[in-house]
């Protein structure tokens, strides 16, 4: 059985190549009915996202896979690039690297933000579309499903998709949804609407928030906002009443001072009647008044707090890390020991089936000279016959197994083969 | 299946407990798929062993739960084991077990240095004595729970002061959903313990009036204790009513409902170390023939011939 896979990565191939190389689910779809045209008996998956498109195939032991340069002049070929342009970008690798790589993929260990958990659909998709297209057999559909299992063991045994990376998720779900159980029943605040804040409401929306009011200080530009963030636009001039009624204030204006000072917010403050307050001040310069962080019920987060926060997981995840390719390791050296057994399948039946006839020919035999024995003892010593041959089997079969765990058992086999005259 | 329930000791759901709050802790240091089971599985084999414990002695010892001090400790214990489990499988990501399950080991600790004796009962009394008991014991779960609320609430605020994401396998509440839980909880605490003051008073009136059972001094250490840990819950729910609307009012609260912990605690260790006639019977007069037994039994053991 040979496994192969080709392809690469946003480590080795450039964004604007990569875009050119990335297959839609139907030019997929294309391209493997082609690769199963142009080298029959091949079974092949075709991985395509926006940081990486790979190709695997696999096949039985006779079905040699095609060289490297082919299946890269095969992928430049279908999405019409120059396969000299990709040739040194895309790398290659056989057998258990394969198996390996494919697990790590799949569990988010090779992914762009380690750990991220979206590669696993992705790779559920690629196995779905190859299935549909008719291109895969048990190959490749034990490795996809080793890949899914090994995921899942990474996702539960290790905290490494756990911690958050981005500033806005991080945000909500670690620091909003600290302080507030639930949003439903919240005023969002949002002063000036950049980039993060828009993605930051997005988190908040997820979590259950439907009272917005945007203040920006040119009111038609707050009015235009509102309505594309289905929000109440504010006037600038209100915004110490906003903050009176708000409960979570995400601030990105590109005010060169800050927009929220200690006393505009003391003079807020004094008719919030204790409610607490989340601010995330995701502007540089900041919008608030850091002192304002320092008064009791006021939860103030600048983007630098968030970053530091979002570094700490980082760190968190490559500690993780570890542990993650240990299972990874594990779950290859199971499939690929697993996938030795198999191949050692034929030579056992051959074995078996060549003791079952010698043992019963022996037997007819035996029952001729004892023309006497009924169908009980009949039954009684063929039984006796099997255990016996089971018996001589089970060690030779209990080394093959132990062998294949290490690598394909040729040795073996040949030996096998050679003492007990079995044919190939 | 009898004989099976009597075997049943304490020892039984201690150690479930316990490998329920190893299974806790253990979030601390590595992630596992089955350790959610395997603590559910252990705090319910330990509530289920709890519960016929409390049973057995109930239909066999005529120690119907809150008739002792050691059934009162057990039964307080039960219910905070029982708001363990509910908690846990509908938070399994909150580490809520290690708050909750030392405070149930130590009740279970305090029942085994109390007082298995039942309380001195008459018909007259044994309503006002189960309201009593009734009403103590909803006082003291609703201040060990307020309390777990407040410490976890200093927690999470301590994180989110000091911006830290959550740690790995210590994900709290909210601090909304803790704060709420605290206000209601010393809230709860303070107007049962007071109905229950209020009770054992009414309790003492008609043992009195009753002239069967010794009645309890006014300068008793448990009415002086009972006394002084009402006197703190009111003054602390009064206190977290006034500062409801300070943006402090939840920092407050939680550290009134840590302090009436502590003053719950010292009063049950005053209680099991202190000198009481507190549910104490009165002392029966020996009949005329026992007590020529003990001087028999001297006179035979001292080898003074009769």
């Amino acid at each position: 059985m040979t496994l192969a896979f080709v392809g690469g990565t946003h480590r080795t191939v450039p964004l604007d190549l990569r875009e050119r190389l990335a297959f839609s689910a139907e030019q997929a779809a294309e391209a493997l009915r082609r690769f199963r045209e142009r080298f029959p008996g091949r079974e092949v998956v075709i991985l395509s996202t926006c940081n990486r498109v790979e190709l695997y195939t696999a096949g039985e032991k006779n079905a040699v896979p095609p060289p490297t340069e082919q299946i890269v002049s095969f992928l430049a070929e279908c999405r019409g690039i120059d396969a000299g342009l990709l040739a040194p970008l895309l790398s290659g690798e056989s057998d258990k690297a394969v198996v390996r790589h494919l697990l790590s993929v799949a569990s988010g260990l090779d992914s762009m933000v380690l750990g991220e958990p979206q590669i696993v659909a992705q790779v559920k998709q690629a196995w779905a579309i190859a299935q549909q297209s008719q291109t895969t057999g048990p190959l490749t559909g034990e490795m996809f499903q080793a890949a899914l299992r090994t995921a899942k063991r990474v996702a539960s045994e290790t905290a490494i998709g756990r911690q958050r990376l981005s500033i806005p998720s991080m945000a909500v779900a670690d620091f909003a949804s600290g302080v507030f159980e639930r949003f439903d029943d919240k005023r969002v605040l949002l002063i000036g609407a950049g980039k993060m804040a828009r993605e930051t409401l997005r988190y908040l929306r997820d979590a259950g928030a439907r009272d917005v009011v945007v203040v920006n200080r040119t009111a038609e530009r707050a009015g235009d906002l509102a309505a594309t963030l289905g929000a109440r636009a504010e006037r600038f001039e209100n915004l110490e009443r906003e903050l009176v009624a708000a409960d979570v204030v995400v601030s990105t204006t590109g005010a060169t001072h800050p927009v929220v000072s200690e006393e505009l917010f003391m003079r807020a403050e004094s008719h919030r009647e204790g409610r607490p307050l989340v601010v995330l001040d995701l502007a540089v310069p900041r919008d608030f008044d850091p002192r304002i962080g320092k008064r009791p019920g006021v939860w103030l987060y600048s983007i630098d707090d968030l970053s530091a926060a979002c570094d700490a997981n980082r760190t968190s995840r490559q500690r993780e890390l570890p542990g993650a390719m240990a299972i990874v390791d594990e779950e290859t050296n199971r499939f690929m020991g697993n996938l030795h057994h198999r191949s050692t399948v034929p030579v056992i039946e051959q074995l078996r089936a060549g003791w079952v006839e010698t043992g019963d020919a022996e037997l007819d035999r035996l029952f001729r000279r004892l023309p006497h024995l009924d169908n009980t003892s009949q039954a009684e010593i063929r039984q006796a016959f099997d255990r016996y041959a089971a018996k001589l089997l089970h060690s030779p079969l209990a080394s093959l197994r132990t062998e294949s765990h290490s690598g394909s058992p040729h040795g073996l086999l040949d030996a096998l083969k050679r003492l007990f005259d079995l044919k190939e | 299946m009898i004989e099976f329930v009597s075997r049943i000791s304490i020892v039984c759901f201690v150690a479930s407990y316990m490998v329920a709050l190893v299974c806790e802790a253990s979030r601390l240091v590595f992630r596992s798929g089955i350790r959610g089971a395997a603590m559910i599985g252990f705090a319910s084999a330990g509530l289920f062993a709890h519960t016929l414990f409390l049973l057995w002695r109930a239909a066999n010892e005529s120690a119907v739960p809150l008739s002792s001090a050691f059934d009162w400790y057990l039964l307080a214990a039960w219910m905070l084991a029982a708001g363990y489990l509910w908690l846990t499988i509908a938070n399994p990501r909150t580490p809520v077990g290690l708050f909750m399950l030392p405070v149930v080991l130590g009740l279970i600790g305090a029942a085994q240095l109390s007082s298995r004796e039942p309380f001195p009962q008459t018909p007259a009394t044994q309503v006002w004595g189960a309201i009593h008991g009734g009403f103590n014991l909803a006082a003291s779960v609703a201040v060990a729970i307020g309390s777990i609320a407040g410490l976890m609430w200093l927690i999470q605020a301590g994180r989110l002061a000091r911006k830290q994401a959550p740690l790995q396998g210590f994900r709290m509440p909210s601090l909304e959903k803790l704060a709420v839980t605290t206000s209601r909880t010393l809230s709860i605490a303070a107007w049962t313990a007071t109905a229950g003051f209020l009770s054992g008073l009414v309790l003492n009136a008609v043992t009195r009036q009753a002239g069967l059972l010794e009645t309890v001094p006014w300068t008793d250490p448990v009415v002086l204790r009972m006394g002084a840990l009402v006197a703190w819950l009111v003054s602390a729910e009064c206190v977290s009513r006034i500062t409801c609307r300070r943006p402090s009012a939840a920092s407050t609260a939680a550290w009134l409902s840590l302090v009436s912990f502590g003053v719950l605690t010292l009063s049950i260790l005053w209680g099991l170390f202190g000198v009481t006639r507190h549910g104490v019977p009165p002392p029966k007069p020996l009949p005329l023939h026992s007590q020529h037994v003990p001087a028999a039994k001297a006179g035979l053991a001292s080898g003074v011939s009769p």
